[in-house]
């Protein structure tokens, strides 16, 4: 119980975000949830695990520094994600592909299928 | 009040020659355009206060007079009731006028006041001819001049002054008449009515507005003009540390003080909500400090205290629980017995509740989609479905029922009437909405959106009213508050280990409102998560921290107040000064936790 400001202490409740939907994407490991089916772009990706999905917008994630990686589709520059919440690394984010026919991965996100849960939500009932 | 002075220039024939004298032997000062406008203008005002021969000398003196002598003696003309002779006067007048075409209206005027004049004094004669031979030939105003002769009918005096809304010649009618003639003539031959009162109310109002502390319920014409005003920051904003409270083993996340300013709660990850007293010292008086009155725990598991939230009648106390939050809570505050342990299913998470006014019923929710109202004495009684609840507050309306304010995960900000089963949204934020708070008149809504700061939202008029920049984001949660006399305070916490306070009426000296920057209250070793206004103690602050210790801030002049009476050794608790001036004091003693 020190007094000193220490960044390294788990300080506060963490602000976790919900996208909602009616099929959520949560951590395997803590249930932070992350995203939905409604952001899923592309089924067909690979990772350290296996498969691995591409998506548009995910939340509660830390990511890493930028990283240069080789992979098979071309080089690319990556940040690695991890779940905010249980700092369980989940996948990856492109920031730069540089290739032209990559270039549409830029900003989105690789989640590793194995590393999350697939859940049921609910529509949003609000109609405005 | 009918104002007696009479013509400024050329009272009397004896006495004119006389003055024609003195004024050839008075050097006559050189007056500047502004400074000869400055003069009339204060003239005009000494005039107003009835100091008739001090106006006089001035404008004998300064040779500028106050208006035109044919407005002088048209304003003599109708003070005295001499309606010919003002109206001669308005005849010379007419050129000067800005519009030819409002000449019929000033006329008018003219001969309306005339006309109910002689109709009060009982001369219906003399008001037929005024009406047939003044009123009617000036075609203005068909609908008036029909309301005027039904007048006529009236059997009195008073019957007239009620029906048309006119004071009698005695009610300072005369003097009105001519405040609405002013309109119509340019300053040099007029000028406009009370016009140094109306300066001295702009310079003042333009002082209060960059009162960078303004903390005072006086009304602006009850501040002084000797000096510009500015409120004492030492008296209305925190700045201090009067107290640390270092009860509790871990992070504190939550603080609260009860809508009676009586009580301060606390909770955080150490699974315990404090419940401390407010005691404002006697001696001197003023100076508020808190002690410990009761501990309460929640399970272990529950991951700590995520919200506290007092009933409107500051005698219950409900708190939520981080993680396994499938029960919320609620003690009674004085005595520390478990009213309440609410629970509906075991998958619920209620992360934030809110009371209704009557104490009984409160709304809980969280971001899973529960959003329930319960109540202490029946329980469970209705859900809400499908709404992912971040934050909530209520709000009486106008029909005299309550809404229920919730901040969804879709940044909304939606009304809720849990009696018709009626829902609206009110706004929509451009950001993740962290957290709510209500003020205590239920006129502002505070919002802590993720990474853009707090947003003040209007909730009659419906409108954003400030954003709040200046404190430092992150990843945690964060609370505002909304205090002072005026709910003119904001304070927020912050990642780095500051209190953030805005005075939300300044407007900045560069006019940008938007860029207002908080004070900063230095003192805590890690994030502040949450900040709560006494709504008693005006300027008394509590911050909770994870450094473990919540803090008691108050204005400078209070604290110091508060040492002082800690030096005597009046005052309660042991206090202790640390080099930088801060008050540190241990609390007094423990009592034993009752288990749950």
């Amino acid at each position: 119980k020190s007094p000193e400001f220490n960044a390294s202490y788990s300080m506060g409740r963490l602000h976790i975000e919900h996208m909602g939907g009616e099929r959520v994407f949560s951590c395997a490991n803590c249930d932070c949830p992350l995203t939905n089916r409604q952001q899923l772009i592309s089924t067909r990706f690979t990772g350290a695990t296996g498969r691995a999905f591409l998506f548009n917008r995910v939340v509660n994630l830390d990511t890493s520094e930028l990283q240069d990686r080789v992979m098979l589709t071309g080089r690319h520059m990556v940040r690695d994600v991890s779940c905010r919440k249980c700092k369980t690394k989940l996948g990856w984010v492109y920031e730069f592909a540089t290739e032209e026919s990559q270039q549409y991965k830029e900003g989105k996100i690789i989640l590793e299928r194995a590393l999350i849960n697939e859940s049921e939500g609910f529509p949003d009932p609000v109609k405005d | 009040m009918e104002n007696g002075s009479g013509c400024l220039n050329g009272s009397g024939a004896a006495d004119s020659a006389e003055k024609a004298q003195q004024q050839q032997q008075c050097p006559a000062v050189q007056l500047s355009e502004r400074n000869c406008e400055a003069v009339r203008v204060i003239g005009q005002y000494l005039r107003e206060l009835g100091l008739a021969r001090s106006a006089e000398a001035l404008v004998l003196e300064a040779g500028c007079p106050l208006e035109s002598g044919a407005a002088a003696q048209f304003r003599s003309s109708v003070l005295l009731g001499d309606w010919d002779g003002a109206e001669a006067s308005l005849a010379s007048l007419r050129r000067a006028l800005w519009r030819e075409s409002s000449w019929s209206e000033i006329a008018f005027r003219l001969a309306e006041q005339r006309y109910l004049e002689l109709l009060e004094s009982g001369a219906h004669i003399a008001a037929l001819c005024v009406l047939r031979g003044k009123l009617t030939p000036l075609q203005f105003s068909p609908d008036r001049l029909h309301r005027l002769s039904g007048l006529i009918m009236c059997s009195g005096p008073e019957e007239l002054r009620q029906l048309s809304g006119w004071s009698g010649a005695a009610g300072g009618t005369r003097q009105a008449l001519l405040d609405s003639v002013e309109q119509f003539f340019p300053p040099s031959v007029m000028l406009p009515p009370k016009r140094l009162s109306v300066l001295l109310d702009q310079a003042v109002r333009a002082q209060v507005s960059r009162c960078r502390h303004h903390n005072t319920s006086l009304s602006p014409d009850q501040l002084t003009l000797l000096a510009d005003h500015s409120c004492q920051a030492a008296a209305s904003v925190p700045s201090v540390c009067s107290q640390v409270l270092d009860a509790h083993q871990d992070e504190v996340h939550v603080c609260q003080f009860s809508p009676n300013g009586r009580f301060l709660a606390t909770g955080g990850r150490d699974c315990v909500a404090i419940v401390w007293l407010v005691e404002a010292a006697a001696n001197p008086p003023g100076a508020p400090r808190v002690r410990h009155h009761l501990t309460l725990r929640i399970g272990e598991e529950r991951g700590g205290v995520a919200w506290l939230a007092w009933s409107p009648d500051s005698r219950l106390l409900l708190a939520c629980a981080a993680e396994e939050a499938t029960e919320v809570i609620v003690w009674e505050a004085e005595t520390g017995d478990c009213i309440k342990k609410l629970k509906h299913r075991d998958e619920d998470s209620l992360t934030t509740a809110a009371w209704l006014p009557d104490s009984n019923h409160f709304v809980v929710g969280g971001n899973r989609g529960h959003f329930y109202l319960c109540s202490v004495d029946v329980g469970f009684e209705k859900a809400w479905d499908f709404i992912r609840v971040v934050a909530l507050a209520t709000r009486r309306e106008d029909d005299g029922g309550t809404a229920v304010l919730a901040a969804d995960t879709f940044a909304r900000i939606r009304r809720y009437r849990f009696d018709t089963m009626q829902d609206e949204t009110l706004f929509r934020e451009d950001g993740p909405v962290m957290s709510m708070s209500i003020s205590q008149d239920e006129t502002l809504l505070a919002v802590c959106v993720a990474s853009a700061g707090v947003h003040l939202w209007d909730l009659r008029l419906r409108v954003c009213r400030r954003r709040l920049h200046g404190l430092t984001h992150g990843a945690y949660l964060l609370h505002a508050s909304i205090g002072g006399p005026n709910q003119d305070f904001v304070a927020s916490g912050s990642h780095d280990a500051r209190v953030c306070v805005w005075h939300r009426g300044c407007q900045a000296g560069d006019g940008a409102q938007q860029h207002l920057l908080p004070d900063k209250l230095s003192g805590h070793g890690g994030l502040v998560s949450c900040v709560s206004w006494n709504p008693r103690h005006h300027g008394m602050l509590a911050s909770a921290s994870d450094d473990c210790t919540v803090r008691i801030w108050l204005p400078a002049s209070l604290a110091a107040a508060a040492l002082a009476a800690s030096a005597d050794g009046t005052g309660p608790g042991g206090a202790g000064f640390s080099s930088n001036g801060c008050c540190s004091s241990t609390v007094s003693k423990h009592q034993p936790p009752p288990l749950l």
